[in-house]
This record gives structure tokens, sequence and C-alpha cells, in this order.
């Protein structure tokens, strides 16, 4: 209960994290206590396609529908990023979608989701590899 | 194989495929890693799901398709009367025309791109500026250095003859007497419906590719070994296949490949930045009042969320490899004049002429004699040995009385009536 106390407005119950994106396969980035849930949609995400992805921010279990997010994508190795600017718009229910990602190249691409949250920006990260 | 932090996408049946194919040894066939037949299996299959122009309702509409087809090789669509949209998209030569640099009504920057599998392009032009093959059929004829048109032009030119001005009625459902902006707008979505019917046919590799898929070593081993050590590398120590992805052979977006970009002395063509600024001012993009899917967010998407950045200065458009062996030059300008000359580009490339920030994925290769060989003899193999057999089909009279009445004339998805290609390919 500390913790809810401590997140202030825009918290939920502490299950209402992972129920609410409702998908059984969701990927996590996270940074200390923070999380971001995911899935891309379609979940095989195609190579030079755009695809969407839905996610929902916790901190701690407690679900973040205040947190502006921005999310974008890059492949370290090669060093550059999308070509596309990711659109981020709330779905409900404390779900938010970004629109228009595009991954162009097979690879080991890092999908970033800059969260925005009690005033203080956090990065989450996570690589996934696309074939 | 480094580790998997995530598997976002597979190629189906991978492990069923290669567990066939080690049982399957023959000394005609390269001994395939699982990984190997899994990048090949990415290449295909082919022919690809049909594709509609985006933004066109009467993309696929039989009607459109025969209005687009006779004014594709109509030079009265020209200001002057002297070129049409076949003078540098010639069947005979893959619809290209065999120049380094295409010629207007003056010589132009660029080489002109097969129109084989446009369809199945996300953007138009070396840079990019078009986002539908209806608003790039604009560009040309506008052009002052090509058709040099303008809207009354061209709805004259179709007024005035009756046999387009009932292919209009029957493809729009109205006389082209309305404003000329909207004529000229018609006209490229028919041309646009035209083109899109292109779609070239199988080749060497996809024999091969789907010979691999079914575990068919003896239907496999009939492709030329130089191919399939040239595959080896397109696929492996090359990297060609990261941007060269897919069925198509490209990944549709743009690149710099350390290819000088100098039009002539003191003069450079900026590629994809100014191909992203043309984009956006276009009046014709599927954002615009003309696209017939402006509201749909699914299909203006890339035009909406495209991102101008400053490594686009000096990108082009990366090029579809089907059919590449009947294109030549090639590159934006066409400066490179053989297959063998762009296999050594990429062999002894120079990195102080890439401009791209820091990105690490063009290397030179340092091929040897008998690998640039391998890998042209693997190019050589994507092409469809009828791509420069194509006629056009011959076009039924039009009869005014069966002009398509207004309200059928645009659906959402396009017109109602589907149709097969509009020309076709004589053995």
């Amino acid at each position: 209960m500390a913790l809810f106390a401590a997140l202030g407005t825009g918290a939920h119950a502490a299950d209402d994290c992972a129920s609410a994106l409702n998908a059984a396969n969701a990927l996590v980035a996270e940074a200390d206590v923070s999380r971001v849930l995911f899935v891309a949609r379609p979940a095989v995400v195609p190579v030079g396609r755009h695809f969407q992805i839905d996610f929902v921010v916790c901190n701690g279990n407690a679900l973040r529908d205040d947190a502006k997010v921005q999310v974008d994508a890059d492949m370290p190795a090669h060093r550059h990023g999308m070509n596309y600017r990711a659109a981020v718009s709330p779905l409900g229910g404390g779900v938010q979608r970004a629109d228009g990602l595009m991954f162009h190249m097979p690879g080991t691409w890092r999908v970033i989701f800059d969260v925005m949250l009690d005033g203080r920006t956090l990065r989450l990260t996570r690589e996934l590899e696309v074939q | 194989m480094s580790p998997r932090r995530a598997l976002i996408a597979i190629v189906a049946g991978s492990v069923a495929l290669s567990a066939a194919w080690a049982a399957a040894r023959d000394p005609n066939l390269l001994d395939l890693s699982a990984d190997e037949l899994q990048r090949i299996q990415r290449h295909g299959p082919w022919p690809p799901p049909r594709a509609l122009d985006p933004g066109n309702a009467v993309a696929g509409d039989a009607a459109a398709i025969q209005l687009g087809q006779q004014l594709f090789f109509d030079a009265r669509l020209s200001i002057d009367g002297t070129m049409s949209c076949a003078t540098c998209h010639q069947p005979l030569l893959a619809f290209a025309d065999a120049r380094a640099r295409s010629r207007g009504r003056q010589d132009l920057d660029r080489n002109a791109p097969s129109l084989w599998n446009a369809a199945h392009e996300r953007w138009y032009g070396w840079d990019g500026a078009a986002d539908s093959l209806w608003a790039q059929a604009i560009r040309p004829i506008l052009h002052a250095h090509e058709m040099d048109a303008n809207p009354q032009h061209v709805r004259d030119t179709i007024a005035r003859d009756p046999e387009l001005a009932c292919r209009y009625r029957k493809a729009f459902g109205r006389v082209p007497e309305d404003d000329a902006d909207a004529v000229l707008v018609d006209v490229s979505k028919a041309i646009g419906a035209f083109v899109g019917t292109l779609v070239s046919g199988r080749t060497p590799f996809d024999a091969f590719r789907d010979a691999l898929a079914r575990g068919d070593a003896k239907a496999a081993a009939r492709y030329p070994l130089p191919a399939q050590r040239g595959l080896r590398l397109f696929v492996g120590r090359g990297n060609c296949h990261l941007c060269h992805v897919g069925p198509l052979f490209t990944n549709g977006e743009f690149g710099d490949t350390g290819l000088p970009f100098f039009v002539r002395p003191g003069v450079v063509d900026p590629g994809r930045q100014r191909g992203i600024e043309l984009l956006q001012l276009s009046e014709y993009n599927l954002l615009s009042r003309w696209s017939d899917a402006r509201d749909d967010a699914t299909v203006a998407m890339k035009t909406k969320q495209v991102m101008p950045q400053h490594r686009n200065f000096g990108e082009f458009k990366v090029p579809s490899l089907r059919n590449v062996a009947l294109t030549a030059p090639y590159a934006h300008d066409g400066q490179l004049a053989t297959l063998d000359d762009v296999v050594r580009h990429y062999s002894e490339l120079n990195l102080e002429r890439l401009h791209a920030d820091g990105e690490q994925i063009l290397k030179p290769l340092h091929l040897s004699d008998a690998e640039r060989a391998d890998l042209v003899a693997f190019l050589r193999s994507l092409s469809d040995p009828k791509a420069t057999l194509w006629q056009p089909s011959r076009l039924p009279i039009c009869k005014p009385g069966l002009a398509r009445p207004p309200e059928e004339a645009r659906s959402p998805l396009g017109g109602r009536e589907r149709s097969e290609p509009g020309g076709q390919i004589k053995p």
C-alpha cells in the first residue's frame, strides 16, 4: 500500500497493470521499478512493413495511465533508427498504442520507450531479434 | 548463432526444411546451413498477393486499366506530342530505357527504373517523392523537362478524342468536361491502374527457393552452382539481404551506398532529403484531397509518419533486384554500366564517400574475381526470362452506351469490376 501511495494520481490496483493489456505473451522493458508491458500487432512483425505496439506503463505492479510516452526504435549495431516517427494514442483502460513503426532491416532492433512520469523522464528499452 | 532475446518473426518450416535438406546430399548442391536456408526462404514466395495502388479507387478496375494502357503509349499527353510514358519505360527493355540517364525534352538527371512489380513498392522515384503510382504518374506529365503538359492540355487530349473520352466515361462515370485538375488526376489513376498490373513471372531463383522449401534436392540441383555460391554470399558475408530483403529483394526504403551523387560539377542530387520535402509539399500525396483513401489512416500512414533525417542527404531508393539483369545500367543515375560494376563497387567500397551518420552496414567486401562472378550469376537468376516480351492487350472498341453510372465509379476499395493484367507475355 505504501507503494501505491507513493505513486500519486493515475495509479491503479496491483493486478491491473498486467491484466489491462490482456495479452498472454507481453514483452517487458524495465528499469528500476518501472515497466512497460507491450505486444506487437501483428505479433509476427514483418520486415519492411508498418506495425503497431500496444503497451501499458507500470510502476511496481500499478498501472499508470497518466504516463506520457514516446516510442522509438533503433539498430545499435548499425547506428541507425527508424525512418518513421511513431504516433502514440490512448486506447482506453490505460492501454496506449504506438502506430507507424517499421523495422526496415532484419537484425537486432532496440525498442525505446521514453516515459514521462511524475516530472521525470525514464528511458526503458528492449532488444528484439527481427528476421 | 547469437542468442535471441526475443524471436519476433521466423520463416515457417525452417527446422523441418533443414532436416530434410541434411538428408539429401547432392554434388550439385551446396551444403546450406539452417540459417542460410531460412534467409533464402524469406525471398519468396513469388508471385506475392496482389497489391493495389493506394488511394486509387479505380486500381484493379478493368475499364481504368484499359484507359491507362492506351494513355501509357499515347504521346499526345505531352505538350508537343513527342513523348509518352513508354518513351522511358519501354516494354521490350523491361519497362526501362537502357540509358544511364533518361532523355525527356532535355537530358534528365536520373535513370528510369523498370516498372515491373511497381505496385508492390512503397515509394516511387529514386527519391521517393511520390507515395502512390498515380501520384508518380503525374510527375513526368507535368515536369518541364519531361512531358511538360498541364491539366488543361490533358483534359483537352481526352475530351477531343472520342475513343479516349469513351474510355474515360467508362472508367470514371462522367464526361471529361469537369475541371481540368480532376481530369489530370483521373488520367494518372488510370495509368496507375495499368502499371499496377505489371507483375513479372517466376525466375530460376524462385524455382530453387521453392524446391528447397519442398526438400526437393533433384529440382534444386538444377540451379547452377555459381548462382548458389552467389546466393550464399548474398545472404551471408555480403549482407546484401539486409536492404534487398523479401520477395521483391528490396525493403522499399533508402540508403547511401557511397556512390558519387554529383549531377554535374558543382550540383548534387540530394536524393531522399529532397524527396521527403517534395512529398510533403505535393498536392497529390495520400493525405491530399485527391486521394481516394485520405480518411484511411492505414493507407496514408507512411506519408504521415515519414521522418526527415540528416542522413537522408544522398540516399536513394533501394531498388528491387527482380529482373535486374534486364535493366542495365544501374544506380540512380546509371553510373554503373554492368552487374559486375555493381558488385565491384561493393567489393571495393570507399567508406569515405558514405555520408550516413556513422551507419555501419556497408564495408568493402574484398571479393575475389570468382566470388564476383558468382554474385553476378546469382543476380542474373533473379530475372523473369519473359520480362522483355510483354505486349499490350488488344483493347475492345469502346461503346459509349456502356458508360458506368457515376455512383458506381468510385467504390472505396476500387472499381467493382476487377480485372486481370492488362497486357500479356508473348512466348
